[in-house]
This record gives structure tokens, C-alpha cells and sequence, in this order.
């Protein structure tokens, strides 16, 4: 189990850095706006999943703070990308990340209990720390539009108590055992 | 709810970035302390027994009027590590 989630941490990651690579010039704003939509979604998605499935308050109550923050997050960028008509345009890395989404989905199903909840905090702490490195590394200094770049780095603090609180979490589980 | 008393001001606090800022203020009583979510996110403003906006939606703004004097340590009930004091003198 680890392993894999460890492989899927990585894709991510690997996600990010062929598109700064890959073409030369990292990502367009369109395309950077089409994986901060889709990264948002696959953390939606998850958290509803967790929300459904976990017995646990405190991981119900993260998973729904999940759903409820990175759809608060694609309001406001699909607001933007719509007042400044840009057309987000799927890439290599938005597909990845979708890719990868489902993957985990599909992981967290055969799952119950502490071990789906173990597997559950420790996907979102590694998708936190991945996510945070490709705004950091990529997509901040990659966007070109102001408004774009800036809304980026508004969501960064959002991002960071996310993963602080996903950390803290983990914590206790590993104490309670599960 | 009444007309405000006399000298009685509006206190405006911003909630971004994942903070209150600032994160300590003291207003007087009476005055009307308002909390302003600039942030993308939802936040609350909650002291338990004392105040809870709920969920203030990003853009939105809660008004509370400070009738009585104590200190308040509140938090954002969403959000466990954003904390912040008012002091209702």
C-alpha cells in the first residue's frame, strides 16, 4: 500500500516537472489555468469520498473542509478565467492529475475503517506537498496575466493550513493506531 | 437591535490569507466589530458562548455589536489553526 502511494505522490510531482521541462517554457495560462481547476476537483472528489466512507469525525470533518475550500478556490478561478476570457485548455499535467485522482479513488474503495482513513490523510498530505511545489516551482512564476498570478498566490495560505491540518491529522492517527 | 449608542463606532477587521488581521484589537463597548472575509475561502469569527458568524462566505462580512466587556480568544471554527483575541473594554 505505501509503495503506491508513495508512486502516486511522484506522479504528481513527475506531472509538474515535465510540463516545466517538456516544452520549454512550462505551462500556458490557459493551461495553467486548466490544473488549478482539475487539482482542485481531484481534492474535491476525494473528500467526498472521505466524507461518505470515513467513521472517523475528525477525518469527516477535514474531508469536508476539503470539498468545501477547493470548490471555493474553482469558483473564484473560474470567475477570473471568465472575466479575463481565457479558455482553461487541458495538458499533459491536467490529465495526469485526473488520471492520478481517479487512481486514488479507486484505491480508497477497497478500503474501510483506519486503513482507508490512514490512506485517505496520507494521499492528502502528499498531494498537498506536491501541489504546493508546482504552485511554487511552476505555475506562480510561470502565469503571465497579473490577475492570474495573483490569485495564485492568494490560494498559496489556503494550500498551506491544508497541509499543516492534513500533518496534525496524520499525527493523531498514527497515535490512535490506525 | 436599536440605534447605536453615542461615539459608538464600526471596528472593520479583513480575514485573509488564512488570518485575522489584526489578530488582536480592542474596540469599546457598544462599538459594531465587523469581520470582512477578503480571503477565496470560508471562515467564521466564533467564540464560544459569546459570538459565531457561521460560515462567512469569501467577499461577505459579519457585524457584531460588542455589548459586553470582557476578552474574547476566538477562532475560526473551519479553519483549527486561525485564532485571534477582541478585547470589549
Amino acid at each position: 500500500m505505501k509503495p503506491m502511494l508513495k508512486i502516486l505522490a511522484m506522479s504528481v510531482m513527475a506531472a509538474f516537472v515535465a510540463s516545466a521541462h517538456g516544452q520549454g517554457a512550462g505551462p500556458t495560462d490557459p493551461q495553467i489555468a486548466a490544473i488549478v481547476v482539475t487539482a482542485n476537483q481531484v481534492d474535491v472528489d476525494a473528500g467526498k469520498l472521505a466524507k461518505s466512507r470515513s467513521q472517523s469525525r475528525e477525518v469527516q470533518a477535514f474531508a469536508q473542509l476539503m470539498v468545501t475550500d477547493h470548490s471555493a478556490v474553482n469558483h473564484a478561478a473560474t470567475e477570473l478565467v471568465h472575466k479575463l476570457n481565457v479558455k482553461p485548455e487541458p495538458s499533459a499535467t491536467s490529465d495526469s492529475l485526473k488520471k492520478g485522482g481517479e487512481e486514488n479513488i479507486a484505491r480508497l474503495r477497497k478500503l474501510k475503517g483506519s486503513a482507508f482513513d490512514a490512506a485517505y490523510v496520507r494521499n492528502e498530505v502528499e498531494y498537498h506537498e506536491a501541489v504546493l511545489d508546482a504552485l511554487d516551482r511552476t505555475l506562480i512564476p510561470g502565469a503571465k496575466n497579473e490577475e492570474l498570478k495573483a490569485l495564485l498566490i492568494k490560494v498559496r495560505p489556503a494550500f498551506v493550513a491544508h497541509l499543516e491540518h492534513a500533518r496534525h491529522l496524520q499525527a493523531q492517527l498514527g497515535k490512535s493506531g490506525g | 437591535m436599536g440605534l447605536p449608542a453615542a461615539g459608538a463606532e464600526t471596528r472593520t477587521l479583513t480575514i485573509e490569507a488564512m488570518r485575522f488581521a489584526p489578530e488582536r484589537i480592542t474596540v469599546k463597548r457598544g462599538d459594531t466589530v465587523e469581520w470582512a472575509n477578503r480571503d477565496l475561502v470560508p471562515h467564521t469569527a466564533t467564540a464560544r458562548g459569546a459570538f459565531d458568524s457561521g460560515p462567512i462566505a469569501a467577499g461577505k462580512s459579519w457585524r457584531f455589536v460588542a455589548r459586553t466587556p470582557g476578552r474574547y480568544e476566538y477562532v475560526c471554527t473551519l479553519h483549527p489553526a486561525m485564532k485571534a483575541t477582541l478585547v470589549v473594554e
